[in-house]
């Protein structure tokens, strides 16, 4: 596989002009904008050594959890914990925003949750945090979700003193 | 991307997959490996804030990968 990369300069290029201005009318204020860039987090031992945890906005969540609420207006502002250890088949997924076709045969293609206890189980990392985190990504009040989910999830990843977390949106 | 690039994350693998298919199709796991150690090798080689590291690997070759699978 080839690979390129990129570095951001900071602009931001809609490839869809005028979709956000759309989305800020129908959702006043959802569209989070930020003006500086996140100070770098350099790790401070070898991955081998690290403590992984992986946070989604599947939806993803332990069968027999309370369903995310995919119809509320402005969204659910809850989070679930997925056990690390946890198989696909003790998994489901309440979302509506996003095409599950791919995730319903093969739950690894949006929570690769058996691709990255391989990669503890071969040393690569040196373990997985107790949990996951997944939420849903339907959340139109943006000063909500950063002063509730954010920090609750946030909080969460700390206590279990994870050294690295895996972001991934749907 | 341009959502990616207005976020501004301080280090990110942007891949060009359907939505709900971030780290692939299908069984294809040496994609939905190399997809997670992409990301984990930013940890190591990122010198400063806002890299964002493209995959060249188009859907559709993704997918007839996965057709092969």
């Amino acid at each position: 596989m080839m690979e390129t990369s990129s570095q951001s300069n900071g602009d931001s290029e809609q490839l869809r002009p005028g979709l956000w201005q759309t989305v800020n009318e129908r959702y006043p204020g959802s569209m989070i904008t930020k003006d500086d860039l996140v100070p770098l987090a350099r790790l401070k031992k070898p991955l081998s050594e690290c403590r992984l945890t992986f946070v989604s906005t599947s939806g993803v969540q332990p069968k027999g959890s309370l369903p995310f609420d995919t119809v509320h207006p402005v969204g659910d502002y809850s989070f679930r914990r997925v056990p690390s250890n946890s198989i696909p088949d003790d998994l489901e997924i309440h979302q509506l925003k996003y095409p599950t076709v791919g995730a319903k045969k093969d739950l690894n293609v949006i929570f690769p949750i058996e691709r990255l206890n391989e990669i503890a189980d071969e040393g690569l990392l040196g373990e997985l945090a107790p949990d996951f985190f997944s939420f849903i990504g339907y959340n139109m009040d943006a000063e909500r979700l950063e002063r509730t989910l954010a920090e609750d999830i946030a909080d969460a990843v700390e206590a279990q003193a994870s050294d690295i977390a895996l972001l991934a949106p749907a | 991307m341009d959502v990616t690039k207005h976020i501004r994350p301080p280090r990110a693998v942007f891949v060009p997959f359907m939505m709900g298919h971030l780290f692939g199709v299908p069984f294809h796991k040496k994609l939905q490996r190399c997809i997670i150690l992409e990301a984990l090798d930013l940890l190591v080689a990122t010198d400063e804030s806002g890299f964002i590291k493209e995959l060249a690997v188009t859907w559709a070759e993704v997918r007839r990968q996965g057709k092969d699978i």
